[in-house]
């Protein structure tokens, strides 16, 4: 199942191509409730943790609406401590599913355009 | 407080846009309590985290309500009750005065003018709410049809083209405008049909939702309140 993302927004250090994030971006939110559910601000924090710079909330959301929609991820609130309610989302298992479905297939694609911009690379990794 | 501002100029226009997406108000409630949160958690402006408010409502891409509904639901009643205040009006006067309600072709034409503009409102309605002008425009259109149509009544039953006894038309009318008010009335106060913007966690909806009950209860009964005034002044009048 793909569920498009929007076009990525992102602020910091890390400036990927937005064209990259967009491609990536829904899985790595995934990716980023693996370990179990979140909600917006820590999965924020994570893909900013993690190298990807900062998504902004005006993209997370929408793909995370859209996932819920598509029974990727279920939604929880929760009383805050002291401020407002936090929203939780959790993976399903159609959504841990689609995450190793979509990670395997992100290897293959990085794996095949590594050797493709760097074929002797690939001569010296089968002769090692 | 510039901030504040901000963010409530934000939310305002977000949550007009929802509506104009026909989305649920339990799911607006969610949206709304969603980007409180992060703003909470960052610290950033409304527009900083989450972009123009129109554009982040299209994202979301919620379920609504059919495009059509608030047609056959709101503006058919609104419409027809429309229509049946205008015939009042018409008819008020000449009974009053124990006339015949006398019409001309450019009189019902005229009336007619502020029917179809309101007839025609899903096809401009975006513009409408986006800009002052289209509203202070159309409302115009509908005021000077109003005006106009006093001035193209028939002076005598010559001049006319239908002179009718208006007792039947100030009853039905009347009656039609009592009927709507009072299936509005049910309709919006029904559970079912509930769309308050609630709060995710408690479930309660904000104090703008319960003002706002009270401003569609009268709002449902502005017809034949206004009808009545107008049966009043007219009485007075004469």
């Amino acid at each position: 199942m793909n569920v498009p993302a929007s076009d990525p927004q992102t602020t910091g250090s890390a400036d990927w191509p937005s064209d990259w994030l967009r491609a990536t971006l829904g899985f790595l939110a995934l990716r980023a409730l693996s370990a179990g559910p979140s909600y917006g601000y820590a999965i924020i924090s994570e893909l900013e943790r993690h190298g990807f710079g900062t998504i902004k909330g005006g993209t997370l959301y929408p793909l995370l609406t859209r996932y819920e929609a598509a029974g990727l991820v279920t939604t929880e609130w929760r009383a805050g401590d002291g401020g407002p309610g936090r929203k939780y989302f959790a993976l399903t298992d159609q959504g841990r599913a689609e995450l190793t479905r979509l990670s395997a297939d992100w290897l293959r694609f990085t794996v095949t355009s590594t050797h493709y911009l760097d074929p002797e690379r690939l001569t010296k990794e089968i002769s090692a | 407080m510039t901030q504040q501002t901000n963010d409530k100029k934000w939310f305002d226009q977000l949550i007009m846009e929802l509506r104009v997406r026909q989305v649920h108000g339990s799911a607006i409630g969610d949206t709304i309590a969603s980007a409180r949160e992060l703003l909470s958690d960052t610290g950033q402006q409304a527009e900083e985290a989450f972009g123009p408010a129109r554009e982040y409502a299209a994202a979301l891409e919620l379920p609504s309500a059919p495009k059509h509904d608030w047609i056959r639901k709101a503006l058919w009643p609104a419409l027809l009750g429309l229509l049946a205040f205008l015939l009042f009006n018409q008819a008020v006067v000449s009974w009053t005065r124990s006339e015949l309600l006398l019409v001309s072709p450019a009189q019902l034409a005229l009336l007619a003018t502020p029917v179809v503009l309101i007839g025609l409102l899903p096809l401009y309605l975006d513009a409408l709410i986006r800009r002052i002008w289209v509203c202070i425009g159309i409302t115009a259109v509908c005021v000077m049809a109003g005006l106009l149509s006093a001035f193209a009544t028939p002076k005598s039953r010559a001049e006319a083209w239908l002179a009718i006894d208006p007792l039947p038309w100030l009853i039905g009318s009347m009656l039609v405008m009592v009927a709507l008010s009072t299936m509005n009335t049910i309709r919006s106060s029904h559970s079912e049909d509930d769309n308050d913007i609630t709060d995710p966690l408690s479930g309660t909806t904000d104090s703008h939702g319960r003002g706002a009950r009270a401003i569609v209860q009268l709002t449902n009964w502005l017809f034949p309140i206004l009808a009545i005034a107008m049966l009043g002044l007219a009485l007075s009048f004469r």
